[in-house]
């Protein structure tokens, strides 16, 4: 009897023990385990210039997630990313190859232009009340359709040195898209994590009503963080760019569920009011790191898509089974 | 204005499309009173005190808080006279902890512009809070998902009178609650009462009532009908004001069979 008293006693304890706070290590974990599994798989995997590779080339994705992150966060979602970076793309390329305005300049114009599409997409979303997924689905064709009429389907090359540092220059040794990508991260974190605002938007994902009902003006928040995504998306679109030194209407569409699904494998959760920034890149660098790995195991780009898509359903799953989990988990008062 | 009311509403009505739902109430609410808000479903008792606590606008009327004349466009508004409103669902965020769900919209700040939050103030405000209300809350940093219905309830709590509210507003709050916890949060109103607060109560559990009210404040079909003095009346006479209204007959409604849910 005294076992099965102790033995209900451990239960019980265990029962209370949240594991929810876990689950931002999860995709750390499962990251370096896939990175475990391929260095098997494949002796070039686990090389010095593979994983730096991985990372310089995932920079851009990392910022649109981040970007992504504060609409995800706030409740929201846009589809539309990969859409402003066409649009983006080409006005600022065209800018500096058919305009020749300075380096400067066009890439004002470009970051102009994408904190505008953020705000067209927050306008649209808070004004017309239809569901982000849809209007933003909605946006993305016109912001494509934009994008192919200014571009009149011209490809742009050959940007100005000045303009190709953002890839290719270094600062003590490090590229200099590293640099800003890991500064962007930081200061985003820290928003999140110390500013009323990054407060405010847990709040908003969490329970939009119970946000309102105490005081806080949530038509303006949505704006705001659809117009901050436009922002980062502007900025990933540059180095995109400048990473390829080339560009055409065809570059950017698809970052969208890339990026989509790096934040939800990351922690941040599709209902909304959940997220971190540091596993958030964990997310981004697993799907990098799933890539690499089955190219140097010669696994072909079309099994990736398969891979993708079922890793984006079991992250969606494991966000709703937490959900329900969480809610089951109760104290007695 | 009776300098007697924190609360007055005159004339206050609203409808929701081709739907009045409030026709010219009237309300008082006397300093340091519970007040019970009664009526059947639909008599019109949240939109009032929805009106009253800034979630909903009226279409016509006027309120007055402290005898002077307030104008209510939105809860914020409401916050800064004062009154505090616990909803029927609680408004809290299950994704947040106590201290959080306490702070959020009136944030303890630091630093330049005020843009950063003070944690630390924060925690130690919502341990006071805490303390203050006696609330069997272990920590301030306990996650609100994790609680029980009685623990999300002094949650609520703990949110509406941490600011100084003079007033607060309680939508059934021991709706969703077992009896253990039902009268906990009943002694708990009563202490707010000791710590000077005013209550207006919703509640369709009549015993509640007539255990902690001073008045009862009936409505039915978006009127008032009566303010009844708790110490003066039966349950009988709550249920027939309910069901007949005021303009009832003199006989008790005797056929109608009350069932208590306390």
């Amino acid at each position: 009897m005294d076992l099965n008293r102790r033995t209900l006693a451990v239960r019980e304890k265990m029962s209370q023990i949240d594991l929810s706070g876990l689950r931002k290590y999860t995709v750390i974990i499962v990251l370096l385990a896939l990175m475990l599994i391929f260095s098997m798989v494949s002796p070039y995997f686990l090389t010095w210039r593979n994983l730096t590779n991985i990372f310089i080339q995932n920079t851009y994705f990392i910022i649109v997630a981040i970007g992504l992150s504060f609409v995800m966060i706030g409740g929201g979602i846009d589809l539309s990313v990969g859409y402003q970076m066409s649009l983006v793309g080409v006005v600022t390329a065209m800018a500096m190859m058919v305009y020749h305005l300075p380096v400067w300049l066009a890439a004002l114009i470009g970051l102009l232009l994408g904190i505008i599409l953020g705000l067209i997409n927050g306008l649209i979303v808070t004004s017309i009340k239809i569901f982000p997924l849809i209007a933003t689905l909605a946006t993305a064709t016109v912001f494509q359709g934009l994008s192919y009429i200014i571009s009149k389907a011209n490809t742009f090359r050959g940007y100005p040195e000045e303009f190709l540092f953002l890839t290719k220059g270094k600062i003590f040794g490090i590229p200099f898209d590293i640099i800003l990508t890991i500064v962007i991260a930081l200061v985003v974190s820290f928003f999140y994590t110390e500013t009323v605002f990054g407060f405010r938007l847990l709040a908003l994902g969490g329970n939009e009503e119970a946000t309102r009902l105490a005081g806080i003006n949530t038509r303006r928040m949505k704006i705001a963080i659809y117009t901050i995504c436009g922002f980062f998306t502007a900025i990933a679109t540059m180095v995109m760019i400048s990473k390829a030194n080339t560009t055409n209407s065809s570059f950017g569409p698809g970052t969208e569920f890339i990026a989509l699904t790096a934040a939800i494998v990351g922690g941040v959760s599709f209902m909304g009011g959940e997220g971190s920034i540091p596993s958030l890149i964990a997310g981004v660098l697993l799907l990098a790191v799933l890539g690499n790995g089955m190219q140097l195991a010669g696994w072909g780009t079309y099994a990736q898509f398969i891979v993708r898509g079922m890793i984006l359903l079991g992250a969606v799953a494991f966000d709703e089974y937490q959900r329900n989990a969480k809610s089951k988990i109760k104290i007695k008062g | 204005m009776n300098a007697e009311y924190i609360v007055e509403m005159k004339g206050i009505c609203k409808s929701f499309g081709g739907i009045q739902a409030l026709r010219s109430v009237d309300l008082e609410l006397k300093r340091g009173e519970i007040m019970g808000l009664v009526g059947d479903n639909g008599a019109g008792k949240s939109t009032l005190m929805k009106i009253l606590s800034g979630a909903y606008l009226a279409d016509e009327g006027e309120i007055y808080i402290s005898g002077q004349k307030a104008r209510i466009h939105n809860p914020q508004d409401a916050f800064n006279l004062g009154i505090g409103m616990i909803y029927q669902d609680l408004a809290l965020f299950n994704n947040l902890d106590v201290a959080r769900n306490i702070f959020i919209g009136r944030e303890l700040v630091r630093g330049p512009f005020n843009l950063l939050m003070d944690k630390k103030r924060m925690y130690k405000r919502a341990e006071d809070v805490i303390r203050e209300l006696r609330v069997d809350i272990k920590s301030p940093k306990m996650n609100v998902a994790r609680m029980s219905g009685g623990q999300r309830q002094m949650v609520a709590c703990a949110r509406a009178i941490a600011f100084q509210s003079k007033v607060l507003i309680m939508d059934e709050p021991t709706a969703a609650l077992g009896v253990t916890e039902a009268n906990k949060l009943l002694g708990l109103i009563r202490n707010l009462k000791d710590m000077g607060l005013s209550i207006l109560l919703i509640t369709q559990r009549l015993p509640d009532i007539l255990a902690i009210a001073d008045r009862v404040f009936v409505m039915k079909g978006g009127q008032r009908q009566d303010i009844l003095e708790v110490s003066k009346i039966t349950l009988d006479d709550v249920v027939t004001m309910i069901v007949k209204g005021k303009d009832r007959n003199e006989n008790q409604a005797h056929e109608i069979e009350y069932k208590s849910f306390g």
